[in-house]
């Protein structure tokens, strides 16, 4: 059976599209048909389980009862991966609270896969909460997600901001996020779907949908950007040391530029 | 089952080359023969065409996402009309870009519109060049448009039609002294030829060498989605028979 893996996906700050970075996560594994399940940490709201209301549970990772559920179950689930969207701010708490239960160690003894992604904002939140980070970014799965989603909220991409970050994980990998058409996106935002049933023109349900083919092409084309951003880190090796093969339906890469 | 309707994209990445002038006689050319017809300027700033045909012709921006939804959407969706596209050397790269950012051309095929573009050359080498480009980029048919009033030779070798057997269109050359005639706000080509009080002038000629060029073309797009039908039945026929 495949290791365990838990992928963390937080942010220093709000705002920096996190939680779609979280979406295309398990549009990736969902398409490479690895058991996937996640948690949400945006209490009450949730809005990672209005997407993917299937595979997704509302925790706060802070309380004890919470962390059993997510971690004492980790052997036991059918998923093989588990991701956990963590609330702005509560990144280097969380990673905290898991180097207290002992879950590094597990992850230190090759039992556990431990993957973070850590999407930036265009400026640092603070920088004392980086150094408590960075101390989980020795072993190379440790990932600085520059997110230029939503393009509009990054009027600059501050360049000693970036160094500073840089600085302080050495051995994070980069990985950029593309900006994806801003109505494209508020179309997926109404029908509260997927990224990859979108594309397929489906409800969340399975029904036929009827969304504008323009749109579906524009998040067609940026998942398959973005999943080629995945492949190059070769996430699904990573998370599949088990033994998933990389396969399934792919989305097309229509002419990348 | 009927064949759907054909999508010609009339382009140039070079103003004043008579694009305006060869959506204008394929949209006549169409409307003569009575079949459902649509166009779609996309020249924001003039757009003549939309001008000329009010209820034909719609005027559509590109620059922004909704105004390719109502063109690409409406595009996908519609298979009973030919279509007709004036492509403006404006939205020229953005056009093409959107076309093969969201697939066009594989969709299109996948509900069986052929996409053909006409693409109206001249000698400039950023011509030829972005012929090529194209080419290489995007799945769609080529078609070269040689405009003889833009320039006398034609170099077949730089524009290399994407199907041989479509073989290319020529627009004989007008001389600049009729061309006013054809170029006033009313003017219109079918409701011209059909008066000819002392006998044929050179605009019906011209009309009717035109008009010979577009029914040739048709033929020989016809021709060869028979051949290609007729060869695939004699394959499915030897299939059978070696099956039985």
């Amino acid at each position: 059976m495949a290791k365990p893996t838990v992928i963390v996906v937080g942010a220093d700050k709000g705002g920096v599209g996190k939680t779609t970075v979280a979406r295309t996560l398990l549009d990736y594994f969902t398409a490479h048909h690895v058991p996937t399940r996640a948690f949400d940490t945006e209490a009450p709201k949730g809005t990672l389980k209005r997407f993917h209301p299937d595979i997704s549970d509302i925790v706060d990772v802070t309380s004890v009862a919470d962390q059993m559920r997510i971690f004492d179950t980790l052997s036991t689930t059918d998923a093989s991966i588990t991701v956990i969207d963590v609330r702005a701010g509560l990144l280097s708490p969380t990673l905290r609270s898991l180097r207290d239960i002992g879950f590094l160690d597990a992850v230190k003894k090759g039992q556990l896969t431990f993957v973070v992604f850590h999407i930036l904002g265009s400026s640092i939140a603070s920088l004392n909460e980086i150094e408590d980070t960075s101390a989980f970014a020795a072993d190379g799965k440790y990932f600085l997600v520059k997110n230029f989603i939503n393009n509009t909220s990054f009027f600059e991409w501050d360049q000693a901001t970036h160094a500073a970050y840089f600085r302080k994980f050495k051995d994070a990998v980069e990985v950029t996020i593309p900006k994806l058409n801003e109505m494209a996106y508020e179309q997926v935002e109404l029908a509260s779907v997927p990224f990859l049933t979108f594309v397929a023109n489906k409800g969340l349900k399975g029904e036929a949908a009827n969304y504008s083919f323009v749109l579906r092409g524009y998040v067609r084309h940026w998942l398959g950007n973005v999943w080629s951003e995945y492949d190059r880190i070769k996430l699904n090796d990573l998370v599949a040391s088990g033994g998933v093969a990389p396969s399934g339906p792919r989305v097309q890469v229509v002419g990348r530029s | 089952m009927t064949q759907p309707a054909p999508l010609y994209i009339i382009a140039s990445p070079r103003p004043r080359i008579g694009k305006t002038l060869i959506a204008r006689l394929l949209m006549e050319f169409f409307h003569d023969s009575g079949r459902p017809l649509v166009g779609y300027d996309l020249n924001p700033r003039e757009p003549a065409l939309a001008e000329r045909f009010p209820v034909l012709v719609w005027p559509v921006d590109i620059a922004d996402t909704r105004g390719q939804m109502e063109l690409f959407d409406r595009l996908i969706a519609d298979h009973a009309s030919t279509k007709v596209i004036d492509l403006g050397y404006g939205p020229f790269d953005q056009f093409f870009a959107v076309m093969q950012e969201i697939g066009f051309v594989q969709e299109a095929r996948r509900r069986s519109i052929e996409p053909i573009i006409l693409f109206v050359t001249d000698p400039a080498a950023a011509t030829v060049h972005s012929y090529a480009q194209l080419q290489r980029r995007l799945a769609a048919t080529f078609v070269p448009v040689h405009n003889e009033s833009i320039s006398l030779m034609f170099a077949g070798e730089d524009f290399p039609g994407t199907r041989p057997e479509y073989g290319m269109i020529r627009i004989p050359r007008l001389s600049p002294l009729v061309r006013g005639v054809i170029d006033r706000p009313n003017f219109s080509f079918n409701a011209y030829m059909a008066k000819r009080p002392a006998g044929p002038t050179e605009v019906h000629q011209w009309i009717g060498e035109v008009y010979a060029e577009f029914r040739d073309f048709e033929l020989r797009l016809l021709m060869s989605r028979l051949n290609a039908s007729l060869g695939a039945a004699a394959i499915a026929n030897r299939k059978s028979r070696r099956t039985r």
